[in-house]
């Protein structure tokens, strides 16, 4: 696959939640075969972003074209290709690892066989095969993302978007799942994730995006948004405007073991 | 901590440490209650609100128990209903566990008591709220109806203050013994489907009472005769012995609540023991794998149909029995739609078509569908991208409903039938409740897609603040619109049974009701579908709210 084939194109990308917007015109073009960051501060409108490019949320304005097709236009061609894991919504918990994977690739139109021999390799190499007949609602947080990595990739979609994949997950489980993306994207794959998490984005990812206040403040390969700056989490914090914010003088009774 | 913690502590200080161990945790307790209070003022108002009704109610049962005193039957209520107060007690723990802070002593872990005094005190301390006050009452009102004589008031004051130590005990060793199970999902599960127990114990109450209030209060002398002899009614059942003149009855009885009381302190002091000397185990308990489900289920899921149809039935057959809050509403409609009709019938009051209340109980589950799988719907919403995918999800889970429902509602109405012995009128009752749960379907399956709510999955509540109006066209109106869509049948069913001709021709409505409730859900489904597949954002929206 070539750099300049898009995965993901949307133009003019609008949400307002009453008062409040939350994604305010977002024009942005997603290479396909990379890893991707999208990068903001909490409340950024990154989950709203997401959401909308999966047809999760319909946006107040624009459009969102995933290989080609619309998304609202075209669901068919786009549902089968894109796979999800979002932040803050459930599971079908009261079933079990296996049962879950069953039931999401049967509804993905997969023959049962198949289904059934992919879920097998997901939890073998995602450390869940001690834990697949265990009812999810009983699984830790690390579990219930890498169970809800394993639905998203078990279809095996073209695009893959992961909203904080790596949110409240303990260090085992994500390497685990940085393994999986990693040979993932290495087979030509994209996979778009959000994170508030510099380091981590900056050692997995080629293509960056930063978000901040509902809009894209800045956006292209890792070395190219970072500039001259010495690390990625430096370059957002300019980008942000909240660069020098830590020089305070303030709090300077603070340690010291003086009263 | 080792085993003997409580042997081991200083043996010069236990003297001196029992008389305030108990004032401390009585004085905690009154302090819990106020501070409670003080929070907010909602809660002050609640909490007084329900003292006022709690005293209003144990007044009248007073005065109604004095009432009674002097009916040859009066033992007969009493003794019933004070076993009635211990299981309540016994049972209240399971269900309200959050109720009582002080019920839970693994907050005093950390504390060097001794197991004894510690009894002793929370013992205490569980005397002081509205529900031992209630409970003081109607046992003093019970006495006061039972007893004759000075002799049978002595024993009657002896026998209230055991029977209330007797359900506070009996209350305190269940919490303490189930409190692993409080803390963990499964008992939290439990605690979702009290609701349910309180729905159907209301109908059954209200059938107890309507029986007894046609047939007088002897049909209760089995009952009480064996119920004399269980703590702690036994200690009522005393009263009522030495009334009579029989003491060596009445020493027993007393006895036997006072042997049941000490048997519970000591349960209850082994379980603080362990409690308070054993790691929590909840999530090591979590840790372990469980049960190998798959394997049990696949057997009986191989005659489901393939495809997506199947994989929706499976899902919401396997929900009807683990998520807690599909199983308590769909336990509710079962058990109304059978006692409504059933009981009815037993009691001669009935009329064959109330058989149909089954029906309609049970198609109430195909409404909010969406809402039932909360914000887990996404997972749905990714695999529809069409009106086809839109329409064999929702007939997958009419389907599933059906699988239940369809025997149900045969079953109800052939006992029904059975029980008022009128045969002739089965086929058109069949027929009418085929009729009925296609409606309900029909118009369950376009609700879901046009007013979906949020059913938050902890707690009673089934819709989640700002959404009641929602729920309430959703399934009021459904229900009215399902009965007006049976409407040609219902004429016609009057016309077959005020016509003379039509007798002989009312069997027709059985084969008239199926086909017009299959064509009413086929319609409904194809006029759902489309407006499913075009609002999955927003249906998504409306269901994630809680």
């Amino acid at each position: 696959m070539t750099v300049d084939t898009v995965a993901v194109r949307v133009r003019g990308l609008w949400k307002r939640f009453g008062e409040q917007t939350a994604v305010a015109g977002i024009d942005l073009d997603l290479p396909a075969g990379r890893f991707i960051g999208l990068v903001g501060p909490n409340g950024a409108g990154k989950t709203t972003t997401l959401s909308m490019l999966t047809g999760l949320l319909r946006p107040d304005a624009g459009t969102v074209e995933v290989v080609g097709h619309d998304l609202w236009h075209d669901p068919t061609e786009v549902k089968a290709r894109i796979g999800v894991l979002p932040e803050g919504l459930r599971l079908f918990e009261r079933l079990s690892g296996r049962e879950l994977l069953a039931y999401t690739g049967r509804l993905r139109g997969l023959p049962g066989a198949e289904v059934d021999k992919r879920a097998t390799q997901l939890l073998d190499v995602l450390d869940l095969a001690g834990a697949q007949h265990k009812l999810v609602v009983d699984y830790s947080t690390g579990m219930r993302k890498k169970i809800g990595l394993a639905a998203a990739l078990l279809h095996n979609p073209e695009i893959l978007f992961l909203d904080e994949p790596f949110e409240g997950v303990d260090p085992v489980s994500a390497q685990t799942i940085r393994g999986v993306l990693e040979r993932y994207t290495a087979s030509g794959a994209t996979v778009v994730f959000s994170s508030h998490v510099m380091e981590l984005v900056e050692s997995l990812c080629d293509w960056v995006a930063v978000m901040a206040a509902g809009r894209i403040r800045a956006h292209g390969p890792l070395a190219e948004v970072r500039g001259a700056a010495p690390s990625l989490q430096q370059a957002f914090l300019e980008l942000v405007g909240a660069h020098g914010r830590a020089a305070v003088s303030d709090l300077d009774w603070l340690g010291g073991g003086a009263r | 901590m080792t085993a003997d913690a409580g042997t081991g502590a200083a043996p010069t200080a236990a003297a001196t440490t029992t008389t305030p161990v108990t004032a401390v945790v009585v004085r905690l307790k009154l302090a819990l209650l106020r501070n409670g209070l003080r929070q907010s003022a909602g809660r002050r108002a609640a909490y007084l609100a329900s003292l006022v009704l709690l005293l209003l109610f144990a007044a009248l049962q007073l005065v109604g128990l004095i009432a009674l005193r002097g009916d040859p039957h009066a033992v007969n209520v009493t003794v019933p209903l004070t076993a009635v107060l211990g299981l309540g007690w016994a049972v209240m723990p399971l269900f309200f566990p959050g109720g009582d802070e002080t019920l839970d002593p693994t907050r005093l872990v950390m504390l060097p008591l001794r197991p004894r005094p510690l009894v002793r005190a929370l013992l205490l301390a569980s005397l002081v709220g509205i529900g031992p006050l209630f409970a003081l009452c109607l046992l003093a009102g019970s006495v006061v109806a039972t007893a004759h004589g000075p002799a049978a008031y002595v024993t009657g004051v002896v026998a209230a203050v055991l029977a209330l130590l007797v359900c506070v005990a009996l209350a305190r060793a269940v919490a303490t013994a189930n409190l692993r199970l409080l803390t963990s999902r499964r008992g939290r599960d439990l605690a979702v489907l009290s609701g349910l127990v309180i729905a159907i114990g209301a109908q059954l109450v209200n059938f107890g009472a309507q029986k007894l209030g046609s047939s007088g209060l002897a049909t209760l002398d089995p009952a009480a005769d064996v119920l004399r002899w269980v703590p702690p009614a036994s200690a009522l059942g005393a009263v009522d012995s030495v009334s009579e003149g029989s003491y060596a009855a009445g020493a027993a009885q007393l006895a036997l609540s006072g042997l049941a009381l000490a048997a519970l302190l000591a349960h209850w002091q082994r379980g603080l023991t362990r409690l308070m000397t054993s790691p929590d185990g909840s999530t090591l308990q979590a840790a372990e794998p469980v049960r190998d489900g798959a394997g049990r289920s696949s057997g009986a899921v191989r005659l489901l149909p393939a495809g997506r149809t199947g994989t929706v039935m499976e899902r919401s057959l396997r929900y009807v029995w683990r998520d807690p809050k599909t199983k308590a509403a769909w336990v509710t409609s079962l058990a109304i739609g059978l006692i409504v009709p059933v009981f009815n019938a037993v009691q001669g009051t009935g009329s064959v078509y109330f058989a149909c209340f089954a029906a309609g109980m049970l198609g109430i589950q195909m409404y909010n569908q969406f809402g039932q799988d909360t914000s887990a719907f996404w997972m749905v919403a990714t695999t529809i991208s069409s009106t086809r995918d839109a329409y064999v999800e929702l007939r997958g889970r009419a389907l599933a409903l059906l699988l239940i429902t369809l025997p149900y509602a045969t079953l109800v109405t052939v006992l029904t039938t059975a029980l008022l012995g009128d045969w002739a009128a089965l086929p058109e009752v069949l027929g009418l409740s085929f009729a009925l749960l296609g409606a309900m379907l029909a118009t369950g399956a376009w609700s879901s897609a046009r007013f979906p709510y949020s059913i938050p999955q902890d707690g009673y509540k089934n819709v989640a603040p700002g959404q009641a109006g929602l729920a309430w066209i959703s399934i009021f109106g459904g229900m009215v619109s399902a009965a007006l869509l049976c409407a040609p049948v219902i004429a016609l069913t009057i016309y077959f049974d005020t016509t003379a001709t039509g007798e002989t021709w009312s069997w027709l409505l059985l084969p008239l009701g199926t086909l017009y409730g299959t064509a009413l859900t086929l319609a409904g489904l194809h006029l759902a579908a489309p407006r499913t597949a075009t609002r999955l954002p927003e249906i998504l929206t409306a269901v994630s709210k809680a």
